[in-house]
C-alpha cells in the first residue's frame, strides 16, 4: 500500500529556518497504527529518501491525532542563496510513493 | 498597571479565577484582516487582543534589509482595524515581531504606523514598544564565554561570524510583556518576540496556569489554523481554571479536538514540546474535549520554568547583490544534456571575464528536474520543457549582472554534440530576461544563547499619545 493512498494529509514546512518538518496524518487509529510499524518510514529509510545522515533525522509518533511527525534537519538554511524552497512547504514529494 | 490590576479584580476572586477571553486577531497581521471574524471577535468583549507579525518563515531578506514583508498600506490597515476594536473596549492590544524580522527599523516604522492612527483616529493612549535587538559586544561576549550554541545543523557561532552580521535579534518571552504591561500600557508593539508571548503575559501576570495558558497561547497565535477547514479568521481562546476553550470567530470553521491536537504538529520539530526564553511547554499529557460541533475544552499540558533563561538569537548577514536569468527550454537534446551544457557554460564564462569579475556565485534551479527538490535521483522521464532559473550573487550588482548576461548569451548559443536546434538552445518569456533582484542575505545566526538576566536585553519604551 502507498502512503499517498492510506494518508489523509501529506505536508512539509520549515520549522525555523534549519529544519524540515513532515506530518503524515490519517483518518483513523487502523491506518496510522498500519504506518508507524512500516519500516519505511524508520529513521534510515527516511534518510535514504532524503539523501541525509540518519542522525539528521528524527520520527515521532503522536497517536492523539493519528499522525506522525517527521523531522530533517535543512541540507540548506532557509533562503540562503541555492535554497530552493524558503518555506519548505513543497519537501513532501519523495514520500508520496512511499510503500508501506 | 492598571488593565494588570482592574482584570485582576474582575477576574480573580477567593482564589478561583473567572473565564479570561483572548483574541487572537491574526497570525500575519499586514495581509488583510477578514472583517467579519473580527468583528464577531470584538463583540464577544474580550479581555486582550494580540496579533503576530513576523517570523523567519519568509526567509533572511526582512531581517537583513529592515523592510517588512506585507505592504506598508496593508499592515497600517489591519494594525488600524485592531488599534480601533481593542480601544473601544479599553483592552490591551499587544503586537509581536513588528514589522516582519521585529529589529529596529521594522519596530520603528510599526510604531510610527501606530502613532499616525492615534492621530488620524483621534485615539489617545499609552504605547509601549519593545526592542529586541542584540548588541554585537554583548554577543560576541557570550561567544567568548562558550554561551552561545547552535540550533539544528547550524555550525557554532564565532566571533567573526557576529562581526559580520548586519543585523542580530532575539526573540523575547512573556517577561518582557509583563514589563510593559507593569508600565501601564494600553497598546504594546514589540520587536521580535516569541509568538506565544503575546498571549501569555498578561494571563500569567493573572495568575492563570502556565501550562494551559501557554498550551493555548501556542495554538491562538495561529489565529484558525488549527480549525477545519483552518483559515485566517480571528480566534478565541477563553482561559478556565484549569484549561481552556477555543472557538473560530468564523462560524464555517470548527475546532475539532483532532484537528486542535494535530496542530501541535505545525511547524514544529518536535510535536510535544515547546521551549519558551523562561521554561519548556510539554503536551504530552494534553486532553482535548469537544464542548460541542464547532469548540475543543484542552486542558493537561505542563509548564516547567528554567533554570537558565536562554534566547534565541537570529542574525542576516549580506552576501552580496543578486540577478537571476529566467529562461526555458523545449529541446530534448537541451534537457539531456543539461547536466553537462550548464557547467561548461560557466567554465567558458568564467575563463573569459577579468579576474576581478569571476567573484560571484551561481545557482541553478531547472524546473521539471530538480528545481524545487533536491531528489537523490532524477527523473525517469525527462519532462517535454524545463524551466531554468540562474541565481547570480556577487559584491555589486553590476558584477552579477555582467556574469548572468554573459551566462545567457553562451547558454543560448552553446554548441554540443548532437544539437537540434543551432539558432538557440532557450525560450525567453520577456526581455531583458536578467532581473536584478536586490541584496541577497544569510540567516547567519540562528542560536541559542544563555542569558543571567532577561529585562536588560528587551528595554522597554513607553509614550502617551
Amino acid at each position: 500500500m502507498k502512503l499517498i493512498d492510506v494518508a489523509r494529509v501529506i505536508r512539509s514546512k520549515n520549522a525555523g529556518p534549519v529544519t524540515l518538518s513532515f506530518d503524515l496524518m490519517f483518518e483513523d487509529e487502523a491506518h496510522y497504527r498500519h504506518a508507524i510499524q512500516s519500516p519505511a518510514l524508520s529513521v534510515g529509510a527516511i534518510a535514504r529518501l532524503y539523501g541525509v545522515d540518519p542522525q539528521r533525522v528524527r520520527v515521532y509518533p503522536y497517536p492523539v491525532a493519528f499522525a506522525i511527525k517527521i523531522a530533517i534537519d535543512r541540507k540548506v538554511v532557509a533562503g540562503t542563496p541555492g535554497d530552493r524552497d524558503v518555506y519548505g512547504a513543497q519537501q513532501h514529494g519523495p514520500l508520496l510513493e512511499i510503500e508501506l | 498597571m492598571k488593565h494588570v490590576e482592574r482584570l485582576k479584580s474582575d477576574l480573580i476572586a477567593g482564589g478561583k479565577r473567572a473565564p479570561m477571553r483572548i483574541l487572537s486577531a491574526s497570525g500575519q497581521i499586514g495581509y488583510g484582516l477578514p472583517l467579519d471574524s473580527l468583528a464577531q471577535g470584538f463583540a464577544r468583549k474580550p479581555h486582550l487582543v494580540g496579533a503576530d507579525m513576523g517570523s523567519v518563515d519568509p526567509g533572511p531578506a526582512y531581517l537583513g534589509t529592515g523592510t517588512m514583508g506585507p505592504s506598508l498600506t496593508g499592515a497600517k490597515a489591519d494594525l488600524g482595524r485592531v488599534l480601533e476594536g481593542s480601544r473601544a473596549l479599553d483592552i490591551p492590544m499587544i503586537v509581536g515581531s513588528a514589522g516582519t524580522g521585529g529589529a529596529k527599523p521594522q519596530l520603528d516604522s510599526t510604531a510610527a504606523m501606530i502613532r499616525e492612527l492615534a492621530r488620524e483616529k483621534g485615539l489617545h493612549f499609552r504605547l509601549a514598544t519593545i526592542a529586541a535587538d542584540m548588541p554585537k559586544s554583548m554577543v560576541s561576549d557570550a561567544v567568548r564565554r562558550g554561551r552561545v550554541r547552535p540550533i539544528g545543523g547550524m555550525t557554532p557561532l564565532t566571533e567573526a561570524d557576529v562581526a559580520s552580521a548586519d543585523v542580530i535579534v532575539g526573540q523575547m518571552g512573556s517577561e518582557a510583556f509583563q514589563r510593559a504591561l507593569a508600565a501601564g500600557a494600553d497598546v504594546i508593539i514589540a520587536g521580535r518576540a516569541c509568538d506565544t508571548a503575546i498571549y501569555a503575559a498578561l494571563p500569567g501576570m493573572l495568575g492563570y496556569p502556565m501550562g494551559p495558558t501557554m498550551h493555548m497561547a501556542k495554538i491562538v497565535e495561529c489565529a484558525s489554523l488549527c480549525c477545519v477547514p483552518g483559515g485566517r479568521d480571528a480566534m478565541l481562546g477563553t482561559l478556565e481554571d484549569e484549561g481552556f476553550v477555543l472557538e473560530s470567530m468564523n462560524p464555517e470553521r470548527r475546532a475539532t479536538p483532532m484537528s486542535v491536537a494535530a496542530h501541535s504538529l505545525y511547524e514544529q520539530d518536535n510535536p510535544y514540546e515547546v521551549f519558551e526564553p523562561d521554561g519548556v511547554l510539554r503536551v504530552n499529557d494534553a486532553n482535548y474535549v469537544a464542548v460541542d460541533a464547532r469548540r475543543t475544552r484542552v486542558s493537561g499540558a505542563t509548564w516547567t520554568p528554567a533554570r537558565q533563561h536562554t534566547v534565541k538569537i537570529e542574525g542576516a548577514t549580506r552576501l552580496g547583490e543578486r540577478c537571476v536569468l529566467l529562461c526555458a527550454t523545449a529541446d530534448p537534446r537541451v534537457i539531456e544534456g543539461l547536466d553537462t551544457i550548464v557547467p561548461a557554460v560557466d567554465r567558458n564564462v568564467r575563463s573569459m571575464l577579468p579576474p576581478e569579475a569571476v567573484d560571484y556565485t551561481v545557482h541553478v534551479r531547472r524546473y521539471g528536474i530538480d528545481g524545487v527538490i533536491d531528489w537523490p535521483t532524477p527523473p525517469t522521464v525527462m519532462p517535454r520543457e524545463v524551466f531554468l532559473l540562474l541565481e547570480f550573487v556577487a559584491p555589486t550588482m553590476a558584477m552579477a549582472k555582467t556574469a548572468c548576461t554573459m551566462t545567457k548569451q553562451y547558454l543560448l548559443h552553446h554548441g554540443f554534440p548532437g544539437r537540434l536546434s543551432t539558432s538557440g538552445n532557450l525560450a525567453f518569456p520577456f526581455t531583458p530576461p536578467e532581473v536584478e533582484a536586490g541584496t541577497a542575505f544569510r540567516f547567519s545566526i540562528y542560536h541559542i544563547m544563555d542569558v543571567a538576566a532577561l529585562a536588560p536585553l528587551f528595554p522597554v519604551t513607553v509614550e502617551d499619545l
